[in-house]
Formats: C-alpha cells, sequence, structure tokens
C-alpha cells in the first residue's frame, strides 16, 4: 500500500482529503439534548479523551455523524467506525464551582467514550 | 496514555510567549521534518493515528525540552523504524557518515 | 536542549535514507515545504471571513456547512476535509484549543503559529480561557458568554470574528486586512479600520 512520494505526487497532497468520516450505517447511542457522562478510563495506548473530561458529565450538542476511531487505528486496529458528538461541558462541572457560570467548554467525542446519564442538562 | 502531552488544566508552564511576524518555519531543517513526516504518511507507511501516539510516547522530560518539529522527527523516525523501513540505529549510523 | 545544528544533522540524515531508500523524490520534499510556506495560510481564512462579512447568503452557507462554503472559495485542503464555522457576537465568544496536540485547519489558517503549540496555551485555554484572552488584550464582559473549543479529534474548527464597527459598505478586499489569524482562533477580535497598517 506504500507510494513513492514524487513532485506530481507533493503537488497533489495541496488536495489529499484524508477525510476521517466513514460512509458507514451505524446507528447513534444519543441524540442532540442527551445528558451524558465521559467514561472514566486510563488506557495506555492512544486516546482522544483527555483526562479532564473522563468522569465528567455534559450533554450532546451536536452529531458530527460517523467516524473512524483514533483510538483503534494508532494501534493497528480497524475503523470501528462509530458516531462522533460535539459534547457541551459547563466550566463549573469541569474546573468547578470559581469558574464562571455562563462559560462553557465543547469537545468531540465518540461513542465509545460515553455513557449516559439521568442528567438532562 | 496519560503523559505530558494531555495538558489541558494544568498550571505552572508561563505566560504565552508570542512572536510578531513569526515565519511558518524558524530554521529550513524545520521544513524538512514536516516533509519527511508528510512521507511517511502519505506514502502509506504510517497513519497519523500511529503518528500521534508515537510522539505522545516521547519521555515527558524529553517532550517539554524539544521543539515542535524535534517531536514530529522523533515521531517519524520511531515509526519509520517500527514499520521496519528503517533499520534501529541507521539513523545515527548515517548521521556519523555525513558529519 | 539539543542544539540546532544537531538537529538539522539528524534530518538530513533521515532525509539522505528516505531519498536513498526511494520512498521520497528530493522535489517533493521542496515541494511539500512550499505548500506550506506559501499556498496555505491565514490569507485563505481571512478571504473566507470576509466574504461572509459581505455576503449574508455565504455567511449562512458558511455556519450550516463550512467544509462545502470553503471548498466554494477554492480552499478545499488538507486538514480542512471536516471543519467546523463558530460565529463570535456581542454575546458569545468562542476560542480554539487543542489540548492534545497542535490540530489546526491548515487549509484556511496553514500552520499553527509556536504559542498555539506551546505548554501555556495548551494548558490554559481550556481552564482559563478569560485569563489566556486577557494576556491577548481581549477583554470578555463577565454578561457575555465564553466558549471553548478543543479540537481533539476530527473535526477542525475556525472563528468567525465579530464584523467591526464602522465597516458597513467596505469591499471584501477592503475587509480582507481586518481579518487577523488570531481572531480566527478567537484569542483576539478582528482588527478596528484604524488600526491596519497600509
Amino acid at each position: 500500500m506504500s507510494r513513492v512520494i514524487t513532485q506530481e505526487v507533493a503537488q497533489s497532497l495541496y488536495k489529499a482529503t484524508r477525510t476521517a468520516h466513514v460512509d458507514a450505517d451505524v446507528s447513534a447511542s444519543f441524540s442532540v439534548g442527551d445528558g451524558i457522562q465521559a467514561r472514566n478510563v486510563n488506557p495506555t495506548g492512544h486516546t482522544r479523551l483527555p483526562r479532564y473530561i473522563r468522569g465528567k458529565q455534559g450533554m450532546i450538542a451536536a452529531d458530527h455523524g460517523v467516524f473512524q476511531f483514533a483510538d483503534s487505528l494508532a494501534h493497528g486496529g480497524g475503523k470501528q467506525p462509530q458516531h462522533l458528538y460535539s459534547v457541551k461541558f459547563t466550566a463549573q462541572e469541569l474546573w468547578g464551582a470559581d469558574a464562571p457560570a455562563k462559560d462553557s467548554l465543547y469537545i468531540d467525542l465518540w461513542d465509545d467514550y460515553l455513557e449516559p446519564t439521568e442528567m438532562g442538562t | 496514555m496519560n503523559s505530558i502531552h494531555d495538558m489541558g488544566g494544568m498550571h505552572g508552564f508561563g505566560p504565552i510567549e508570542r512572536e510578531e511576524n513569526e515565519p511558518v518555519f524558524h530554521h529550513k531543517w524545520e521544513g524538512k521534518a514536516l516533509a519527511l513526516a508528510r512521507t511517511g504518511l502519505a506514502g502509506g507507511h504510517f497513519n497519523l493515528d500511529e503518528f500521534r501516539h508515537a510522539m505522545e510516547k516521547i519521555s515527558p522530560v524529553d517532550y517539554l525540552s524539544i521543539s515542535y518539529y524535534e517531536r514530529w522527527l522523533e515521531g517519524t523516525i520511531a515509526m519509520l523504524e517500527e514499520k521496519g523501513v528503517l533499520d534501529a540505529g541507521e539513523v545515527e549510523q548515517r548521521m556519523k557518515e555525513i558529519s | 536542549m539539543t542544539s540546532n545544528d544537531d538537529v538539522a544533522l539528524r534530518v538530513r540524515a533521515l532525509e539522505s535514507l528516505l531519498l536513498e531508500k526511494g520512498l521520497v523524490e528530493a522535489p517533493a520534499i521542496d515541494e511539500i515545504i512550499d505548500l506550506f510556506e506559501n499556498r496555505l495560510g491565514p490569507q485563505n481564512g481571512a478571504r473566507v471571513i470576509a466574504r461572509a462579512w459581505s455576503d449574508p447568503a455565504f455567511k449562512a452557507r458558511l455556519l450550516s456547512n463550512p467544509t462545502d462554503a470553503i471548498v466554494e472559495l477554492g480552499f478545499e485542503a488538507v486538514q480542512g476535509e471536516d471543519m467546523v464555522v463558530v460565529e463570535n457576537t456581542s454575546r458569545v465568544h468562542n476560542i480554539v484549543v487543542c489540548t492534545l496536540c497542535s490540530c489546526f485547519p491548515w487549509a484556511t489558517l496553514g500552520l499553527p503559529p509556536v504559542w498555539y503549540k506551546s505548554a501555556p496555551y495548551r494548558a490554559r485555554a481550556a481552564s482559563d480561557p478569560r485569563g489566556v484572552l486577557a494576556e491577548f488584550g481581549t477583554e470578555i464582559g463577565q454578561e457575555a458568554e465564553v466558549r471553548v473549543w478543543d479540537s481533539n479529534a476530527e473535526l477542525r474548527y475556525m472563528v468567525l470574528p465579530e464584523k467591526p464597527a464602522g465597516t458597513d459598505g467596505m469591499s471584501e478586499d477592503d475587509l480582507m486586512p481586518l481579518v487577523t489569524r488570531d481572531s480566527m482562533i478567537g484569542v483576539t477580535k478582528a482588527l478596528d479600520v484604524g488600526e491596519v497598517t497600509p
């Protein structure tokens, strides 16, 4: 599957679109507006779930559709296509009561990072 | 993995240092390091997620003390060795030959 | 810290090995460097924002389907495949960070500046965005909401800055210099007309 990077190939790299979007019919575990909790996990491999998000509760703000899963691809696994969501966390949920009440943080989280909560933000 | 790359929320790194009219690359080798990393990626020798993980595996002390494109360089070398494109020590041997 | 000469030597060693093994041809290396130095950069994003400020229909498309709207202007490029554009207003201020690495919308902004990839920014933009904004000279009142976007995964984020006052009737070309790279990351606002050096 490897190829030589010639000048011609290099020229094509401007457009070379490596979209991580996967055209697959995978059902979503969550809908916009759902309350979620990020899983408390500590994998020794690659993950895009930062420590400051783990165990925290947020709300699904948008569903980006189906994407390949970085945690799997980093270790020779398959694409494990699954929904990727924009998830909203309040600044106070992440950083405590001293954080400004109105502020928030949005982060993209795959289905495998999330579990449902009773809290509907 | 829980390492130094996962920086969100940390304290103690000091103020953000900015440079007016910053060039895209500060040294010629930085552009080359990026081009060689793109070679490995676009050439199909390793994927972007493997490459990111290779950089995360740089020891925390080194991660913080080397520059951004040095991390790219070390990530590229580590991946090419892992994939068998380069033998371990081949880069060091070549450095001796051309220095 | 490794000396600059040592790193340069290490890069040359890797380059010579990859050329010798036939992974890459020498002109391709120059081509890739040229792509990042000259073709990708915040001038592309400034065009997108100036168009959005001038053309309400384009702005609507940019916010609802950013990837395709950006492609419309010819910026169909690497690290712009899946874009999100967020709008700054008097009530909401958006700021973008990648806490885990350096994810950045190359297609519209080019490679990120050193400060964006640096530990101080990655560490504090998520937890203390107002403090970070103040360091950039950007004060956001308590009545407004600050939203941080951690571009940790596969989406790439760009801010649509608020159109500065006194710019009604200005052409797209005249608006472009007001759109700075930093304003599209969200650490500053767009420049006022009087701040542009001719």
